[in-house]
Protein backbone atom coordinates (compact mmCIF):
# COMPACT_ATOMS: atom_id res chain seq x y z
CA UNK A 1 0.00 0.00 0.00
CA UNK A 2 1.20 3.47 -0.78
CA UNK A 3 0.81 5.14 2.55
CA UNK A 4 -0.86 8.51 2.75
CA UNK A 5 0.87 11.40 4.43
CA UNK A 6 0.47 10.83 8.12
CA UNK A 7 1.36 13.79 10.21
CA UNK A 8 0.23 15.51 13.31
CA UNK A 9 -0.74 18.45 11.17
CA UNK A 10 -2.42 16.29 8.59
CA UNK A 11 -4.46 14.57 11.24
CA UNK A 12 -5.48 17.83 12.75
CA UNK A 13 -6.45 19.22 9.38
CA UNK A 14 -8.59 16.23 8.63
CA UNK A 15 -10.14 16.54 12.05
CA UNK A 16 -8.87 13.21 13.28
CA UNK A 17 -7.27 14.73 16.31
CA UNK A 18 -10.35 16.64 17.34
CA UNK A 19 -12.72 14.30 19.06
CA UNK A 20 -15.65 15.78 17.15
CA UNK A 21 -14.30 14.59 13.84
CA UNK A 22 -13.47 11.18 15.14
CA UNK A 23 -15.71 8.48 13.80
CA UNK A 24 -13.64 5.46 14.80
CA UNK A 25 -12.92 4.45 18.37
CA UNK A 26 -9.17 4.31 17.96
CA UNK A 27 -7.91 2.82 21.17
CA UNK A 28 -5.53 0.19 20.09
CA UNK A 29 -2.15 1.38 21.22
CA UNK A 30 -3.27 2.21 24.71
CA UNK A 31 -5.12 -1.12 24.96
CA UNK A 32 -2.18 -3.34 24.09
CA UNK A 33 -1.24 -5.05 27.33
CA UNK A 34 1.56 -7.06 25.86
CA UNK A 35 4.56 -7.72 28.05
CA UNK A 36 7.76 -6.29 26.62
CA UNK A 37 11.03 -7.01 28.40
CA UNK A 38 14.24 -5.09 27.75
CA UNK A 39 17.67 -6.27 28.91
CA UNK A 40 20.24 -3.48 29.29
CA UNK A 41 19.47 0.09 30.35
CA UNK A 42 22.07 1.94 28.28
CA UNK A 43 21.47 4.32 25.38
CA UNK A 44 19.64 1.59 23.44
CA UNK A 45 17.59 -0.09 26.16
CA UNK A 46 16.54 3.04 28.07
CA UNK A 47 15.48 4.78 24.83
CA UNK A 48 13.53 1.71 23.72
CA UNK A 49 11.72 1.57 27.05
CA UNK A 50 10.69 5.21 26.93
CA UNK A 51 9.53 5.10 23.34
CA UNK A 52 7.51 1.94 23.92
CA UNK A 53 5.89 3.37 27.04
CA UNK A 54 4.82 6.39 24.99
CA UNK A 55 3.51 4.27 22.12
CA UNK A 56 1.90 1.53 24.21
CA UNK A 57 0.86 3.07 27.55
CA UNK A 58 -0.99 -0.07 28.67
CA UNK A 59 1.75 -2.49 27.79
CA UNK A 60 3.88 -3.86 30.58
CA UNK A 61 7.41 -2.58 29.98
CA UNK A 62 10.15 -4.12 32.12
CA UNK A 63 13.77 -3.04 32.02
CA UNK A 64 16.36 -5.43 33.44
CA UNK A 65 19.63 -3.65 34.23
CA UNK A 66 22.60 -5.02 36.16
CA UNK A 67 23.80 -1.67 37.55
CA UNK A 68 21.90 0.66 39.89
CA UNK A 69 22.98 3.69 37.81
CA UNK A 70 24.19 4.20 34.26
CA UNK A 71 27.61 5.70 33.53
CA UNK A 72 27.82 7.10 30.00
CA UNK A 73 30.86 6.62 27.77
CA UNK A 74 30.40 9.66 25.48
CA UNK A 75 32.39 12.54 27.01
CA UNK A 76 34.25 10.13 29.33
CA UNK A 77 37.46 10.93 27.42
CA UNK A 78 37.17 14.46 28.83
CA UNK A 79 36.90 12.92 32.31
CA UNK A 80 40.16 11.02 31.77
CA UNK A 81 41.88 14.28 30.83
CA UNK A 82 40.53 15.88 34.07
CA UNK A 83 38.40 18.30 32.05
CA UNK A 84 35.12 16.98 33.47
CA UNK A 85 33.94 15.19 36.65
CA UNK A 86 32.93 11.53 36.40
CA UNK A 87 29.66 12.45 38.16
CA UNK A 88 28.62 14.33 34.98
CA UNK A 89 28.48 10.90 33.27
CA UNK A 90 26.08 9.31 35.76
CA UNK A 91 22.34 8.88 35.23
CA UNK A 92 19.66 7.22 37.34
CA UNK A 93 16.64 5.19 36.29
CA UNK A 94 14.26 7.20 38.49
CA UNK A 95 12.61 9.01 35.61
CA UNK A 96 12.01 5.79 33.71
CA UNK A 97 10.40 4.30 36.77
CA UNK A 98 8.27 7.43 37.20
CA UNK A 99 7.16 7.00 33.58
CA UNK A 100 5.71 3.59 34.47
CA UNK A 101 8.55 1.34 33.36
CA UNK A 102 9.29 -1.48 35.83
CA UNK A 103 12.99 -1.58 36.63
CA UNK A 104 14.50 -4.87 37.73
CA UNK A 105 17.95 -4.28 39.18
CA UNK A 106 19.57 -7.61 38.34
CA UNK A 107 21.74 -9.35 35.78
CA UNK A 108 19.94 -11.46 33.20
CA UNK A 109 21.77 -14.77 32.88
CA UNK A 110 19.90 -16.66 30.19
CA UNK A 111 17.04 -16.50 27.72
CA UNK A 112 14.76 -19.35 26.74
CA UNK A 113 13.69 -18.06 23.34
CA UNK A 114 11.23 -20.86 22.64
CA UNK A 115 9.59 -20.53 26.06
CA UNK A 116 9.85 -16.70 25.88
CA UNK A 117 11.41 -16.36 29.32
CA UNK A 118 14.39 -14.39 30.65
CA UNK A 119 16.15 -15.86 33.65
CA UNK A 120 17.86 -13.68 36.25
CA UNK A 121 20.92 -14.31 38.38
CA UNK A 122 18.80 -15.18 41.42
CA UNK A 123 16.96 -17.83 39.40
CA UNK A 124 13.73 -15.89 38.99
CA UNK A 125 12.04 -15.86 35.61
CA UNK A 126 10.56 -13.02 33.59
CA UNK A 127 8.22 -14.01 30.74
CA UNK A 128 7.83 -11.81 27.66
CA UNK A 129 5.79 -11.40 24.49
CA UNK A 130 8.66 -9.50 22.86
CA UNK A 131 12.23 -9.21 24.16
CA UNK A 132 14.65 -6.39 23.30
CA UNK A 133 18.34 -6.93 24.08
CA UNK A 134 20.65 -3.90 24.29
CA UNK A 135 23.55 -5.33 26.30
CA UNK A 136 26.30 -3.27 24.68
CA UNK A 137 29.72 -4.91 24.39
CA UNK A 138 31.80 -7.28 26.44
CA UNK A 139 35.57 -7.58 26.18
CA UNK A 140 36.92 -10.70 24.49
CA UNK A 141 39.16 -11.61 27.40
CA UNK A 142 42.17 -13.56 26.20
CA UNK A 143 41.77 -12.60 22.53
CA UNK A 144 44.78 -10.39 23.12
CA UNK A 145 47.28 -12.65 24.86
CA UNK A 146 47.85 -11.65 28.47
CA UNK A 147 44.92 -9.26 28.67
CA UNK A 148 42.51 -10.67 31.23
CA UNK A 149 40.03 -9.13 33.64
CA UNK A 150 42.82 -9.04 36.26
CA UNK A 151 45.20 -7.36 33.82
CA UNK A 152 42.53 -4.70 33.21
CA UNK A 153 42.84 -3.70 36.87
CA UNK A 154 46.42 -2.63 36.11
CA UNK A 155 46.04 -1.57 32.52
CA UNK A 156 42.51 -0.22 32.22
CA UNK A 157 40.53 -0.40 29.01
CA UNK A 158 38.15 2.35 30.21
CA UNK A 159 35.91 1.23 27.32
CA UNK A 160 33.01 0.82 29.74
CA UNK A 161 32.61 3.97 31.76
CA UNK A 162 32.80 4.05 35.56
CA UNK A 163 35.53 2.57 37.76
CA UNK A 164 37.71 1.91 34.68
CA UNK A 165 37.46 5.57 33.63
CA UNK A 166 38.46 6.68 37.13
CA UNK A 167 41.39 4.24 37.17
CA UNK A 168 42.85 5.53 33.91
CA UNK A 169 42.39 9.12 35.04
CA UNK A 170 44.12 8.39 38.37
CA UNK A 171 47.01 6.69 36.59
CA UNK A 172 47.42 9.65 34.26
CA UNK A 173 47.42 12.08 37.17
CA UNK A 174 50.04 9.94 38.98
CA UNK A 175 52.36 9.90 35.96
CA UNK A 176 55.81 11.42 36.50
CA UNK A 177 56.88 14.01 33.96
CA UNK A 178 58.94 12.21 31.32
CA UNK A 179 57.18 8.84 31.72
CA UNK A 180 55.22 7.67 28.70
CA UNK A 181 51.68 6.49 28.06
CA UNK A 182 50.81 3.70 25.59
CA UNK A 183 47.37 3.10 24.11
CA UNK A 184 46.56 -0.01 22.06
CA UNK A 185 43.70 -0.03 19.54
CA UNK A 186 42.07 -3.26 18.27
CA UNK A 187 40.95 -4.15 14.75
CA UNK A 188 37.39 -3.13 13.78
CA UNK A 189 34.62 -3.64 14.69
CA UNK A 190 34.57 -2.16 18.19
CA UNK A 191 32.43 0.32 20.14
CA UNK A 192 32.80 3.94 18.94
CA UNK A 193 35.18 3.88 15.92
CA UNK A 194 36.61 7.41 16.50
CA UNK A 195 36.68 6.98 20.31
CA UNK A 196 40.36 5.92 20.65
CA UNK A 197 41.53 8.95 18.67
CA UNK A 198 39.42 11.38 20.67
CA UNK A 199 40.90 9.81 23.81
CA UNK A 200 44.40 10.11 22.36
CA UNK A 201 43.77 13.81 21.71
CA UNK A 202 42.56 14.33 25.27
CA UNK A 203 45.49 12.44 26.81
CA UNK A 204 47.95 14.37 24.62
CA UNK A 205 46.31 17.61 25.72
CA UNK A 206 46.73 16.58 29.36
CA UNK A 207 50.40 15.69 28.83
CA UNK A 208 51.18 18.87 26.91
CA UNK A 209 49.61 20.93 29.70
CA UNK A 210 50.73 19.00 32.79
CA UNK A 211 53.55 16.57 31.88
CA UNK A 212 55.35 18.34 29.03
CA UNK A 213 58.23 15.82 28.86
CA UNK A 214 55.85 12.85 28.57
CA UNK A 215 54.34 11.45 25.40
CA UNK A 216 51.51 9.17 24.21
CA UNK A 217 52.26 6.35 21.77
CA UNK A 218 49.26 4.79 20.01
CA UNK A 219 49.76 1.22 18.79
CA UNK A 220 47.03 0.55 16.25
CA UNK A 221 45.99 -2.73 14.60
CA UNK A 222 44.66 -0.71 11.64
CA UNK A 223 46.19 1.52 8.99
CA UNK A 224 43.33 3.94 8.70
CA UNK A 225 40.62 5.13 11.05
CA UNK A 226 37.54 7.29 11.40
CA UNK A 227 38.13 11.04 10.72
CA UNK A 228 41.84 10.17 10.24
CA UNK A 229 42.86 13.19 8.17
CA UNK A 230 41.11 15.54 10.57
CA UNK A 231 42.65 13.96 13.65
CA UNK A 232 46.11 13.99 12.07
CA UNK A 233 45.69 17.64 11.13
CA UNK A 234 44.75 18.47 14.73
CA UNK A 235 47.59 16.37 16.14
CA UNK A 236 50.16 18.08 13.91
CA UNK A 237 48.86 21.44 15.03
CA UNK A 238 48.43 20.81 18.75
CA UNK A 239 50.47 17.80 19.83
CA UNK A 240 53.53 17.40 17.57
CA UNK A 241 55.69 16.50 20.60
CA UNK A 242 53.13 14.64 22.67
CA UNK A 243 51.46 12.09 20.40
CA UNK A 244 52.85 9.43 18.08
CA UNK A 245 50.60 7.08 16.09
CA UNK A 246 51.83 3.77 14.68
CA UNK A 247 49.55 1.89 12.28
CA UNK A 248 49.67 -1.79 11.35
CA UNK A 249 52.17 -1.19 8.52
CA UNK A 250 54.40 0.44 11.10
CA UNK A 251 54.33 -2.62 13.36
CA UNK A 252 51.53 -1.07 15.41
CA UNK A 253 49.46 -4.23 15.98
CA UNK A 254 49.91 -5.49 19.55
CA UNK A 255 49.95 -9.28 20.00
CA UNK A 256 50.65 -9.65 23.72
CA UNK A 257 50.45 -7.77 26.99
CA UNK A 258 52.50 -8.54 30.09
CA UNK A 259 50.74 -6.83 32.96
CA UNK A 260 53.51 -7.57 35.49
CA UNK A 261 56.22 -6.12 33.28
CA UNK A 262 54.03 -3.21 32.17
CA UNK A 263 55.00 -4.14 28.64
CA UNK A 264 53.21 -4.66 25.34
CA UNK A 265 54.62 -6.64 22.43
CA UNK A 266 54.20 -6.17 18.69
CA UNK A 267 55.68 -8.48 16.03
CA UNK A 268 59.08 -6.84 16.17
CA UNK A 269 59.07 -4.55 19.16
CA UNK A 270 58.26 -4.28 22.83
CA UNK A 271 57.26 -1.15 24.68
CA UNK A 272 57.15 -0.52 28.40
CA UNK A 273 55.26 2.43 29.81
CA UNK A 274 54.06 3.75 33.14
CA UNK A 275 50.46 3.87 31.90
CA UNK A 276 49.09 1.39 29.38
CA UNK A 277 45.52 1.81 28.14
CA UNK A 278 44.55 -1.40 26.36
CA UNK A 279 41.41 -1.14 24.25
CA UNK A 280 40.82 -4.85 23.67
CA UNK A 281 38.85 -6.71 20.98
CA UNK A 282 35.12 -6.80 21.78
CA UNK A 283 31.92 -8.74 21.14
CA UNK A 284 28.21 -8.43 21.87
CA UNK A 285 27.36 -8.50 25.59
CA UNK A 286 27.34 -12.03 26.99
CA UNK A 287 23.55 -12.34 27.26
CA UNK A 288 23.44 -12.30 23.44
CA UNK A 289 25.37 -15.59 23.41
CA UNK A 290 23.11 -17.04 26.11
CA UNK A 291 20.04 -16.05 24.08
CA UNK A 292 21.44 -17.60 20.91
CA UNK A 293 21.27 -14.35 18.97
CA UNK A 294 25.01 -13.87 18.29
CA UNK A 295 26.78 -15.63 15.42
CA UNK A 296 30.37 -16.81 14.95
CA UNK A 297 31.54 -13.20 14.66
CA UNK A 298 30.44 -12.56 18.25
CA UNK A 299 27.88 -9.95 17.08
CA UNK A 300 24.15 -10.22 16.35
CA UNK A 301 22.62 -10.39 12.88
CA UNK A 302 19.30 -8.51 12.70
CA UNK A 303 16.51 -7.69 10.27
CA UNK A 304 17.19 -3.97 9.73
CA UNK A 305 13.49 -3.03 9.49
CA UNK A 306 12.59 -4.29 12.97
CA UNK A 307 15.93 -5.15 14.58
CA UNK A 308 14.46 -8.61 15.21
CA UNK A 309 17.15 -11.25 15.50
CA UNK A 310 17.77 -13.35 12.41
CA UNK A 311 18.45 -16.28 14.73
CA UNK A 312 15.60 -16.21 17.29
CA UNK A 313 12.01 -15.07 16.77
CA UNK A 314 10.50 -12.36 19.03
CA UNK A 315 13.93 -11.34 20.26
CA UNK A 316 15.14 -7.93 19.03
CA UNK A 317 18.70 -6.67 19.37
CA UNK A 318 19.76 -3.01 19.18
CA UNK A 319 22.85 -0.91 19.78
CA UNK A 320 26.49 -1.95 19.92
CA UNK A 321 25.65 -5.68 20.05
CA UNK A 322 24.22 -5.71 16.50
CA UNK A 323 25.75 -6.22 13.09
CA UNK A 324 24.51 -2.92 11.65
CA UNK A 325 27.50 -1.74 9.62
CA UNK A 326 27.82 0.73 7.96
CA UNK A 327 26.02 2.25 10.96
CA UNK A 328 28.70 2.68 13.62
CA UNK A 329 28.47 1.41 17.18
CA UNK A 330 27.56 4.73 18.78
CA UNK A 331 25.17 6.11 21.37
CA UNK A 332 23.47 8.05 18.57
CA UNK A 333 22.93 4.83 16.60
CA UNK A 334 21.74 2.91 19.68
CA UNK A 335 19.16 5.60 20.49
CA UNK A 336 17.78 5.74 16.96
CA UNK A 337 17.81 1.98 16.51
CA UNK A 338 15.87 1.78 19.78
CA UNK A 339 13.19 4.09 18.42
CA UNK A 340 12.95 2.30 15.07
CA UNK A 341 12.77 -1.03 16.92
CA UNK A 342 10.08 0.30 19.31
CA UNK A 343 7.96 1.47 16.37
CA UNK A 344 8.36 -1.94 14.73
CA UNK A 345 7.43 -3.80 17.92
CA UNK A 346 4.28 -1.65 18.28
CA UNK A 347 3.38 -2.54 14.69
CA UNK A 348 4.13 -6.24 15.08
CA UNK A 349 1.95 -6.40 18.20
CA UNK A 350 -0.85 -5.00 16.02
CA UNK A 351 -0.28 -7.42 13.15
CA UNK A 352 1.29 -4.75 10.96
CA UNK A 353 4.50 -5.20 9.02
CA UNK A 354 7.45 -3.00 9.99
CA UNK A 355 8.17 -0.37 7.35
CA UNK A 356 11.36 0.97 5.79
CA UNK A 357 12.89 4.26 6.86
CA UNK A 358 16.02 6.37 6.67
CA UNK A 359 18.40 6.27 9.62
CA UNK A 360 21.22 8.63 10.49
CA UNK A 361 24.20 9.02 12.78
CA UNK A 362 26.35 11.91 13.94
CA UNK A 363 29.44 11.49 16.13
CA UNK A 364 31.48 14.39 17.46
CA UNK A 365 35.06 13.99 18.71
CA UNK A 366 36.98 16.52 20.74
CA UNK A 367 40.50 17.31 19.51
CA UNK A 368 41.14 19.89 22.25
CA UNK A 369 38.87 20.67 25.21
CA UNK A 370 37.10 23.36 23.18
CA UNK A 371 37.38 22.12 19.60
CA UNK A 372 35.65 19.16 17.94
CA UNK A 373 35.23 17.45 14.57
CA UNK A 374 32.30 15.38 13.37
CA UNK A 375 31.27 12.53 11.12
CA UNK A 376 27.72 12.05 9.86
CA UNK A 377 26.07 9.22 7.92
CA UNK A 378 22.65 8.50 6.43
CA UNK A 379 21.46 4.90 6.04
CA UNK A 380 18.68 3.05 4.28
CA UNK A 381 17.21 -0.17 5.71
CA UNK A 382 15.51 -1.47 2.57
CA UNK A 383 16.51 -4.70 0.83
CA UNK A 384 17.33 -6.64 4.00
CA UNK A 385 20.41 -4.65 4.91
CA UNK A 386 21.61 -1.32 6.17
CA UNK A 387 23.45 0.65 3.51
CA UNK A 388 24.89 4.15 3.27
CA UNK A 389 22.85 6.59 1.19
CA UNK A 390 25.29 7.69 -1.48
CA UNK A 391 26.16 11.37 -1.73
CA UNK A 392 25.28 11.96 1.92
CA UNK A 393 27.27 12.05 5.14
CA UNK A 394 30.95 12.72 5.59
CA UNK A 395 33.25 14.60 7.93
CA UNK A 396 33.95 18.21 8.93
CA UNK A 397 36.01 20.23 6.44
CA UNK A 398 39.80 19.99 6.58
CA UNK A 399 41.57 23.28 7.35
CA UNK A 400 38.45 24.39 9.17
CA UNK A 401 38.54 27.66 11.06
CA UNK A 402 38.92 27.52 14.80
CA UNK A 403 35.41 28.96 14.91
CA UNK A 404 34.07 25.92 13.00
CA UNK A 405 35.83 23.56 15.42
CA UNK A 406 34.49 25.49 18.40
CA UNK A 407 30.98 25.48 17.00
CA UNK A 408 31.12 21.69 16.64
CA UNK A 409 32.41 21.40 20.23
CA UNK A 410 29.40 23.39 21.39
CA UNK A 411 27.08 21.20 19.29
CA UNK A 412 28.66 18.11 20.84
CA UNK A 413 27.84 19.33 24.34
CA UNK A 414 24.26 20.06 23.33
CA UNK A 415 23.97 16.68 21.64
CA UNK A 416 25.06 14.98 24.90
CA UNK A 417 22.40 16.89 26.83
CA UNK A 418 19.70 15.87 24.36
CA UNK A 419 20.65 12.22 23.95
CA UNK A 420 20.96 11.61 27.69
CA UNK A 421 17.63 13.36 28.22
CA UNK A 422 16.04 11.17 25.53
CA UNK A 423 17.25 8.07 27.34
CA UNK A 424 17.18 8.98 31.03
CA UNK A 425 15.66 12.46 31.45
CA UNK B 1 7.37 22.56 32.35
CA UNK B 2 5.69 19.85 30.32
CA UNK B 3 7.46 16.72 29.22
CA UNK B 4 10.57 18.06 27.58
CA UNK B 5 11.49 15.00 25.63
CA UNK B 6 11.57 15.21 21.91
CA UNK B 7 8.58 16.22 19.95
CA UNK B 8 8.71 13.04 17.91
CA UNK B 9 7.42 11.12 20.86
CA UNK B 10 5.09 13.95 21.74
CA UNK B 11 3.78 13.57 18.23
CA UNK B 12 2.89 9.98 18.95
CA UNK B 13 1.38 11.01 22.25
CA UNK B 14 -0.91 13.52 20.67
CA UNK B 15 -2.14 10.72 18.45
CA UNK B 16 -2.69 8.69 21.56
CA UNK B 17 -4.94 11.42 22.83
CA UNK B 18 -7.46 9.73 20.58
CA UNK B 19 -7.39 6.63 22.65
CA UNK B 20 -9.41 8.09 25.47
CA UNK B 21 -12.74 7.33 23.84
CA UNK B 22 -12.29 3.59 24.20
CA UNK B 23 -13.56 0.83 21.97
CA UNK B 24 -12.79 -2.61 20.69
CA UNK B 25 -9.64 -4.17 19.31
CA UNK B 26 -9.56 -5.30 15.72
CA UNK B 27 -9.10 -3.40 12.50
CA UNK B 28 -9.13 -0.07 14.31
CA UNK B 29 -6.14 -1.12 16.34
CA UNK B 30 -4.07 -1.63 13.23
CA UNK B 31 -5.26 1.67 11.86
CA UNK B 32 -4.23 3.56 14.95
CA UNK B 33 -0.77 1.98 15.08
CA UNK B 34 -0.44 2.55 11.36
CA UNK B 35 -0.85 6.26 12.04
CA UNK B 36 1.39 6.69 15.07
CA UNK B 37 4.19 4.54 13.74
CA UNK B 38 3.87 5.44 10.07
CA UNK B 39 6.42 6.65 7.59
CA UNK B 40 6.46 10.33 8.56
CA UNK B 41 6.91 9.85 12.30
CA UNK B 42 9.49 7.13 11.68
CA UNK B 43 11.51 9.42 9.41
CA UNK B 44 11.20 12.35 11.80
CA UNK B 45 12.34 10.37 14.82
CA UNK B 46 15.89 10.49 13.40
CA UNK B 47 15.95 14.25 14.16
CA UNK B 48 15.22 13.70 17.85
CA UNK B 49 18.73 12.49 18.70
CA UNK B 50 19.98 16.09 18.43
CA UNK B 51 17.01 18.47 18.35
CA UNK B 52 14.99 18.98 21.50
CA UNK B 53 13.85 21.68 23.86
CA UNK B 54 16.31 20.83 26.60
CA UNK B 55 19.19 22.40 24.81
CA UNK B 56 19.32 25.66 22.95
CA UNK B 57 22.66 25.19 21.21
CA UNK B 58 21.10 22.97 18.57
CA UNK B 59 17.86 24.58 17.41
CA UNK B 60 14.59 23.32 18.80
CA UNK B 61 12.25 22.50 15.93
CA UNK B 62 9.15 23.57 17.81
CA UNK B 63 7.13 26.41 16.41
CA UNK B 64 8.23 26.39 12.78
CA UNK B 65 5.71 26.25 9.96
CA UNK B 66 5.73 23.31 7.56
CA UNK B 67 6.88 25.63 4.80
CA UNK B 68 9.77 27.02 6.83
CA UNK B 69 11.02 23.55 7.74
CA UNK B 70 10.71 22.28 4.19
CA UNK B 71 12.52 25.28 2.74
CA UNK B 72 15.30 25.00 5.27
CA UNK B 73 15.83 21.27 4.75
CA UNK B 74 15.72 21.66 0.96
CA UNK B 75 18.28 24.45 1.16
CA UNK B 76 20.61 22.28 3.22
CA UNK B 77 20.14 19.46 0.71
CA UNK B 78 20.82 21.54 -2.41
CA UNK B 79 23.71 23.67 -1.10
CA UNK B 80 26.62 21.78 -2.65
CA UNK B 81 29.20 23.90 -0.81
CA UNK B 82 27.74 23.42 2.66
CA UNK B 83 29.85 21.55 5.21
CA UNK B 84 27.79 21.59 8.40
CA UNK B 85 26.38 18.41 9.91
CA UNK B 86 22.92 19.39 8.62
CA UNK B 87 24.22 19.79 5.05
CA UNK B 88 25.82 16.35 5.22
CA UNK B 89 22.66 14.75 6.62
CA UNK B 90 20.08 16.51 4.43
CA UNK B 91 21.76 15.17 1.27
CA UNK B 92 20.59 11.70 2.30
CA UNK B 93 16.89 12.59 2.19
CA UNK B 94 14.65 12.80 -0.89
CA UNK B 95 12.38 15.80 -1.42
CA UNK B 96 9.48 13.46 -0.60
CA UNK B 97 11.12 12.53 2.70
CA UNK B 98 11.71 16.22 3.43
CA UNK B 99 8.05 17.01 2.75
CA UNK B 100 6.89 14.18 5.03
CA UNK B 101 9.22 15.21 7.85
CA UNK B 102 8.22 18.87 7.55
CA UNK B 103 4.53 18.06 7.56
CA UNK B 104 4.99 15.86 10.59
CA UNK B 105 7.03 18.36 12.58
CA UNK B 106 5.54 21.60 11.35
CA UNK B 107 3.58 23.62 13.85
CA UNK B 108 -0.15 23.18 13.65
CA UNK B 109 -1.43 26.72 13.75
CA UNK B 110 0.86 29.62 13.09
CA UNK B 111 -1.75 31.95 11.71
C1 LIG C 1 35.38 6.37 25.22
C2 LIG C 1 34.07 6.30 24.49
C3 LIG C 1 33.55 7.45 23.92
C4 LIG C 1 32.33 7.39 23.23
N1 LIG C 1 31.85 8.54 22.67
C5 LIG C 1 30.70 8.51 21.97
C6 LIG C 1 30.19 9.69 21.36
O1 LIG C 1 30.77 10.78 21.46
N2 LIG C 1 29.05 9.61 20.65
C7 LIG C 1 28.37 8.44 20.52
O2 LIG C 1 27.33 8.43 19.86
N3 LIG C 1 28.83 7.28 21.08
C8 LIG C 1 29.97 7.29 21.80
N4 LIG C 1 30.44 6.14 22.39
C9 LIG C 1 29.73 4.86 22.14
C10 LIG C 1 28.54 4.62 23.09
O3 LIG C 1 28.94 4.66 24.42
C11 LIG C 1 27.93 3.25 22.80
O4 LIG C 1 27.78 3.08 21.42
C12 LIG C 1 26.57 3.11 23.47
O5 LIG C 1 26.72 3.13 24.86
C13 LIG C 1 25.84 1.85 23.02
O6 LIG C 1 24.61 1.70 23.69
P1 LIG C 1 24.07 0.23 24.04
O7 LIG C 1 22.70 0.42 24.59
O8 LIG C 1 24.28 -0.67 22.89
O9 LIG C 1 25.07 -0.28 25.18
P2 LIG C 1 25.41 0.35 26.61
O10 LIG C 1 25.18 1.81 26.61
O11 LIG C 1 26.75 -0.15 26.98
O12 LIG C 1 24.34 -0.27 27.59
C14 LIG C 1 24.33 -1.63 27.91
C15 LIG C 1 23.70 -1.80 29.28
O13 LIG C 1 23.29 -3.15 29.44
C16 LIG C 1 23.60 -3.59 30.73
N5 LIG C 1 23.71 -5.05 30.65
C17 LIG C 1 24.51 -5.78 29.83
N6 LIG C 1 24.31 -7.10 29.99
C18 LIG C 1 23.32 -7.21 30.92
C19 LIG C 1 22.66 -8.33 31.51
N7 LIG C 1 22.97 -9.58 31.17
N8 LIG C 1 21.70 -8.09 32.44
C20 LIG C 1 21.38 -6.81 32.80
N9 LIG C 1 21.99 -5.72 32.27
C21 LIG C 1 22.94 -5.92 31.34
C22 LIG C 1 24.89 -2.85 31.08
O14 LIG C 1 25.07 -2.77 32.48
C23 LIG C 1 24.65 -1.50 30.43
O15 LIG C 1 24.03 -0.59 31.32
C24 LIG C 1 31.64 6.16 23.10
C25 LIG C 1 32.17 5.01 23.68
C26 LIG C 1 33.38 5.07 24.37
C27 LIG C 1 33.93 3.83 24.98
Amino acid sequence: MKSPIISRRGLIQTGLLGLGGLALPLNALSQSNASIVIVGGGFGGASAGRTLKDLLPSAEITLIEANANYTACPFSNLVIATERPLSAQEFSYDRLQAAGISIISARATSVDASGQIVELQDGSQVPYDRLILSPGVDMRWGALEGYSQEAAERHPHAWKAGAQTQLLRDQLVALEDGENVVMTVPPAPYRCPPGPYERASMIAHYLKTNRPRSKLIILDAKDSFSKMALFQEAWAEHYPDHLEWRGALDDGAVSRVDANLKTVYTDFDELSAAVINVIPPQKAGQIADAAGVSDQTGWCPIDPLSFESKLQPKVHVIGDATIAAPMPKSAFSANLQAKVCAFAVARLLSDLEPIATTLANTCYSYTTPDEAISIAGVYSNVGGQLSSVSGAGGVSPLNGDKAVRQAEAAQAAHWFQTITNEAFG
Amino acid sequence: MPNQRAWSVLGSLSLLGLAACGGADGPQQSQNVEQSTGKASLLATACSGCHSDVSTGIASLQGYSVEALQLSLSNYKSDAEGTTVMHRLARGYSETDIALISQYLGAEDLE
